[in-house]
């Protein structure tokens, strides 16, 4: 890729990413929106649900208690006839209801004026517990022209209704001082005339506690007329209204109060305190005659507190899952262009190499037949390096109808060994162009290599010169694995001298060596990479397999030896990685009889 | 591959264990240094354990034959196989080190 087409491609894998991520932003934003929406509406409804459920039990708990006493005192009427002929009986009925209704705290029968010809004017026999609603029950006469009931209003509208009904709750000044509410209910004589109101107490002491504080929301109970009967803020019971604590909001709260709630609707409303605080408010007139109202409300910072918290939370967790994805975006972008530098990099040294083998393997004879016009040589040579480059090699050339060759094998693989390869080529063709003895070329080369070496490499390596008349070898030997040599059926290994490898110590002679070869017969020269191939087993292909190989082919052509060679060893790996250079040279004399 | 060396009676004694081929000598180079940077030792190259050795082994050894001589020490070799017998008389490696 250029230059110029490598950013275009970075640019719009960079601009792909950036799209990606804010997709996936307004996907997670989308859904964080709606889901926020729905569990907003679910919640408001479960707050209107739980609201309407509250306030219908605080009217079940109240009119339970209200309609005992009712049910109570209204029963009680009978008696009140039947003791309205011994006023002083009364007391006795007065003590058992008393007694029968622990939240009345006193009642009273007040009678019309000279009901009781020997009472007087004022007759209102009363009973009562000494000290609220604890304390023995007491009972006295309490009309008198300093308490002068009949102008009282609980006395006279009690005594011109039709049925019972509730005084606006009072503080009871004359004896428990708790917060109380009259029953009044007008009594009648046989012939239906009303003879007198019988009063009864109520303590609304209870409705504290029914009207406590609550976590998230707040309830009030107010009378008829808007005063606060019960409400968390117990300061406030019996000495505000409803009306004035609306007042004090900015908000159209007044206007709900005034217009629905005192006239005894029910409903919901949503106001705003004077913080600018929405509120969720419900509405409901308690059951019965008491007139009273009641109220819930629930804060909107209280209602959606844990959907605000979750939702605050889902938006950390949002903001890090993009951060996180961006961050992996990134990383994968920067991890590309360097896998993309690191490929270009490999391209480079995977180019260079591929040249320094070109190089290498330029330095090897690889044109078969090296020589058609000779008869009496048929070759064949073959080098499969382990990677691009390596440090086996062969050479051979023909020199006053000699046949001066060598292969050698350098310790090590890779770029190092292909250096002392080239080296070692180089100085063969260089030092035997002046002697013929292969002994002094390996002395002189080992000198030469000796001096140089810093980094302990060495080569094994096999020299020979075959004489073309003759079919005498005479060969040198530095710590190479014995070439052998076939004739027929059987192969036998060239003697060996124990000769170091070349370049380890200068100044090492080599000995000479020299056998016959016959009309024939091929030599085979091999590095160990041959021998030592091994198969996944880590078994090696060794020296047996080599010879019966080569027995079996015999004295086929050197091309056709090395072939069966390489098939033998490729079949014996069968697909390991090969581990060392691999090198075979056959070399096969075809004794010339015309000469 | 293994590698370990030990003191014993004032000479570096180094055990190789398994195969020493050109994958394995990387390591055992590292592994050795030990017997590098000694000061004139004689070392002992036990290869009782050793099965195979590659010429990458071959060259590991010289190393330390040279780094000994330069100081004045010995190499002695023992516990050799025949195949590693062999591959050191092939060489000529046997012209090289002493033998126990």
């Amino acid at each position: 890729m250029s230059n110029k087409l490598t950013q275009g491609w970075d640019k719009l894998q960079a601009r792909s990413s950036l799209m990606l991520l804010i997709v996936a932003a307004v996907i997670i934003e989308v859904m964080a929106v709606v889901q926020y929406v729905f569990a907003r509406d679910g919640i408001r409804n479960e707050v209107e649900q739980r609201a309407r459920t509250e306030i219908k039990l605080k009217n079940l708990e109240i009119q339970n208690v209200i309609s005992d006493v009712e049910v109570a005192i209204n029963n009680m009427q009978w008696l009140i006839d039947w003791a309205a002929s011994n006023p002083d009986s009364i007391y006795s009925t007065l003590q058992l209801i008393i007694h029968n209704n622990p939240i009345i705290t006193g009642c009273a029968m007040a009678f019309e004026p000279n009901y009781f010809p020997s009472k007087g004017e004022w007759y209102e026999p009363f009973a009562g517990r000494s000290n609220g609603l604890t304390g023995d029950i007491v009972h006295r006469q309490i009309g008198s022209a300093e308490h002068d009931y009949h102008k009282a209003t609980w006395y006279r509208e009690g005594l011109h209704s039709t049925e019972g009904q509730w005084t606006e709750p009072y503080p009871d000044d004359a004896g428990s001082k708790m917060m109380v509410s009259s029953y009044t209910l007008p009594i009648h004589d046989r012939n239906g005339k009303v003879i007198g109101v019988f009063c009864s107490d109520v303590s609304l002491e209870w409705l504290a506690e029914l009207f406590g504080s609550q976590a998230g929301a707040y309830t009030f109970l107010t009378s008829r007329t808007g005063r606060l009967l019960a409400c968390p803020d117990k300061s406030m019971v019996m000495t505000t209204t409803i009306q004035e604590v609306a007042k004090q909001f900015k908000d159209t709260m007044i206007d709900v109060v005034n217009a629905n709630m005192l006239a005894g609707d029910s409903g919901d409303a949503s106001v705003k305190d004077n913080d600018g605080q929405k509120n969720y408010m419900y509405y409901a007139p308690v059951e019965g005659k008491t007139g009273w109202k009641m109220a819930i409300i629930f804060p909107d910072k209280e209602i959606y507190a844990g959907l605000h918290s979750v939702g605050k939370r889902l938006t950390i967790f949002m903001i890090l899952g993009l951060l996180l994805m961006a961050y992996i975006m990134w990383r994968t972008f920067r991890g590309h262009k360097r896998l993309a530098t690191v490929n270009a990099e490999k391209e480079r040294i995977g180019s260079e190499l591929r040249i320094a083998s070109g190089i290498q393997m330029g330095m090897l004879p690889k044109t078969f037949p090296p020589y058609p016009d000779l008869d009496e040589l048929a070759m064949f040579g073959s080098l499969v390096p382990a990677k691009e480059v390596g440090g086996d090699l062969y050479d051979f050339y023909v020199r006053d109808r000699k046949l001066f060759f060598c292969v050698g094998d350098v310790s090590g693989k890779g770029v190092p060994a292909s250096l002392v390869m080239a080296v070692t080529r180089s100085l063969f063709r260089t030092v035997s162009a002046h002697t013929e003895s292969p002994e002094q070329v390996m002395t002189q080369m080992n000198n030469a290599m000796s001096e140089m070496n810093e980094s302990s490499m060495f080569v094994t390596l096999f020299i020979g010169v075959l004489d073309l008349h003759s079919g005498a070898l005479a060969y040198s030997n530095a710590g190479h694995c014995p070439p052998v040599v076939i004739t027929g059926g059987s192969v036998i290994p060239i003697e060996m001298d124990a000769n170091i490898p070349v370049g380890l110590m200068p100044d090492w002679q080599y000995s000479l060596q020299s056998t016959h070869i016959d009309s024939g017969s091929t030599i085979f020269i091999y590095t160990d990479g041959l021998t030592e191939a091994e198969n996944a087993e880590h078994q090696q292909y060794g020296e047996e397999r080599m010879n019966s190989t080569l027995a079996e082919v015999g004295n086929k052509s050197p091309r056709e030896v090395v072939a069966a060679m390489t098939d033998s060893v490729h079949a014996f790996v069968a697909g390991a990685e090969q581990s060392d250079d691999l090198t075979m040279l056959a070399i096969q004399f075809i004794k010339n009889i015309d000469v | 591959m293994n590698t370990t060396i030990k003191e014993q009676n004032g000479e570096l004694v180094a055990f190789f264990e398994g195969r020493l081929d050109t994958a394995a000598a990387p390591q055992a180079e590292k592994d050795i240094q030990p017997l590098l940077a000694s000061n004139g030792k004689n070392i002992v190259l036990d290869c009782n354990a050793l099965e195979y050795i590659s010429s990458s082994g071959l060259r590991l050894f010289l190393t330390v034959l040279k780094s000994a001589k330069a100081k004045g020490g010995h190499v002695f070799i023992t516990g050799m196989n025949n195949d590693i017998r062999n591959v050191f008389s092939m060489t000529g490696f046997t012209n090289l080190f002493e033998f126990r």
